[in-house]
């Protein structure tokens, strides 16, 4: 056993993966299921010169969050579909203005308070359209305790890459769950800070059109003029309702995220070459599809599993290669159909889509997705 | 891959948990793949407890359990959750006063005073150890060094010695279980 092997629950690999990211600032509000991740980060973040603080809302938390990426430092904030709905305003705020930060929901069941400890994974639309607006999303939906870890590193370097806000969707099981993880070589770890504004300050347009369409960062204190504005803004940062300028500005939000889905798009295929039945799941469902495409390889069926680990951007292109072989796609989910819609939106034109809904707060078994796949194989 | 489903189930305050999680960690100290969980619900001490373990050689795909092979119930309260998991051929454990109904089905059950034993040692707070002992010695999950480094390794200060004396006599009541085969151990078909 090495040093760096560690046994965590998902909201404490969650806290420590953001750690290691070089996140140093957390603001939040605990909220059944994800409170570890703020009890986790208030003990973490004082060892290594960061600021933990417990906010009086959820609103309150994610502006705090945006405050602190401001001010050049890497900031999350960590909830569940009560406080996620709370937050969209500034979420959306962060993707127009440009502010890197992460935000960690923990799904449980809803709508609105809902069954407090119990999964579900309700949130995946509202990920992606929860705040108004044509906007850029990146959603990541772990599926272990050591993915959650993974991808809350990832999350920050994405966040600092593209300027914008990532979010983690995972659920009450997984954040629960206790399972052995390697944490990172700090040494080799690839960590991404956000690009600063150099040169000349006089000719500095804080949302200039880069060629990777994102503008760098003015650090305050640096001496560069700069506004921050959910007003649509030019690229020198004044509110406009130009054509033009709206078009441009608001073109190349979505083309920053657009443009690099090679970099963001991330996920798994297993037994997909030759697929007839294909089983698209996350989180936790994706563990009893796993579990379920073996159980129906064994049994002679040619099933296979497509794993999304970046739900938004969805990896389109993976999904249609993963699906050429297909004649039933079967999308196990805890809500009552949301991430089947996009599913039928790439692939339905071609073959049958079929879900497998739970919305009672028990996970979905995998008996339940290996018996759906025999029927679906018998069809 | 073939799992192997573990479950402490009883009552709030047992130390379910702590004992799934020694378990766990002496599975991960042998080289095995381990995932743990536990009930999550908003009631504690007294109401309904379970601790989880799927144990597999190679990556755990599905980590709750759903077809127990071994289960250990110190509650009679851990009963009814459980009853329909047990899979056919499983090992139960269960404490013999305060199970006062055990589960019926095609497994084989074992009973001892897991409860009574602890008092004995000093409090019933180590019960779940004690059960904990038992349950390796009698099924051979893993070995009991294994287990007992677990358990010096885990187990708060103050438990310590309590503690590795209760695992001791875990084992010591397992292996009367064998010499008393058909005293202890009641098949119920």
């Amino acid at each position: 056993m090495t040093a760096t092997l560690q046994n965590l629950h998902g909201n404490h690999a969650c806290a420590m993966g953001a750690i290691a990211a070089g996140c140093r600032f957390f603001a939040g509000y605990p909220i059944t299921p994800s409170s570890e991740i703020a009890e986790r980060m208030s003990r973490e973040l004082p060892l290594v010169g960061g600021t933990f603080v417990q906010m009086e809302d959820e609103i309150a938390s994610i502006a705090a969050v945006l405050g602190a990426s401001s001010g050049g430092i890497k900031s999350m904030t960590a909830t569940s579909g009560p406080g996620f709905s709370l937050k969209q305003e500034n979420i959306g705020l962060a993707a127009a203005a440009e502010i890197p930060c992460v935000i960690a929901n923990v799904m449980r069941g809803g709508p609105s308070t809902g069954t407090p400890t119990r999964p579900a994974q309700g949130d995946i639309m509202q990920a992606r359209w929860g705040s108004h607006g044509d906007r850029p999303v990146i959603a990541l939906t772990p599926a272990s305790v050591k993915e959650v870890y993974d991808q809350t590193i990832r999350a920050f370097n994405l966040s600092e890459r593209y300027r914008t806000p990532v979010i983690l969707l995972f659920d009450q099981v997984i954040s629960h769950l206790l399972e052995p993880i390697q944490l990172a070589d700090m040494a080799s770890l690839e960590l991404v800070d956000r690009q600063w504004a150099t040169g000349s300050s006089a000719e500095f347009a804080p949302y200039a059109s880069t060629e990777s369409g994102v503008p760098p960062m003015p650090r305050p204190g640096d001496g560069y003029r700069t506004h921050t504005t959910g007003l649509t803004h030019g690229e020198d940062g004044f509110p406009s309702q130009e054509p033009t300028i709206v078009t441009q500005a608001t073109q190349r939000l979505l083309d920053k995220i657009e443009n690099h889905r090679d970099d963001i798009e991330a996920y798994e295929c297993h037994d997909t070459d030759d697929a007839e039945v294909l089983v698209v799941a996350y989180g936790i469902s994706a563990r009893a599809a796993r579990a379920a495409v073996r159980e129906a390889r064994a049994m002679g069926i040619a099933a296979g599993l497509f794993r999304p680990i970046t739900v938004w951007p969805f990896p389109e292109d993976a999904l249609k290669a993963a699906a050429a072989n297909a004649k039933a796609i079967l999308v196990p989910e805890m809500n009552a159909g949301q991430l089947r819609l996009e599913i039928e939106r790439l692939c339905g034109s071609d073959v049958k889509v079929e879900g497998l809904n739970r919305i009672d707060g028990q996970p979905i078994d995998p008996a339940q997705v290996t018996q759906q796949i025999r029927e679906l194989a018998d069809k | 891959m073939s799992n192997m489903e573990i479950r402490f189930g009883g009552s709030g305050g047992q130390g379910l948990i702590l004992s799934g999680r020694l378990l766990f960690q002496a599975f991960v100290d042998a080289g095995k793949h381990a995932a743990q969980s536990q009930s999550y619900e908003p009631t504690s001490r007294g109401g309904f407890c379970n601790a989880d373990l799927v144990v597999s050689e190679g990556d755990v795909d599905y980590p709750l359990v759903s077809s127990i092979d071994y289960l250990v119930l110190l509650d009679q309260i851990g009963v009814a959750p459980s009853a329909a998991m047990i899979k056919p051929g499983a090992l139960v454990l269960i404490d013999s006063r305060l199970v006062p109904a055990p589960p019926v089905g095609d497994f084989t059950l074992h009973q001892a005073p897991f409860t009574d034993e602890a008092i004995a040692l000093g409090s019933h707070r180590a019960a779940n150890v004690v059960a904990l002992g038992s349950l390796v010695a009698l099924s051979g999950i893993c070995d009991r060094e294994t287990v007992a480094a677990a358990v010096r390794a885990g187990t708060p200060k103050a438990f310590l010695d309590l503690n590795l004396v209760a695992l001791q006599r875990g084992f010591e009541i397992a292996d009367a279980m064998e010499a008393v085969d058909t005293i202890a151990k009641v098949v119920q078909l």
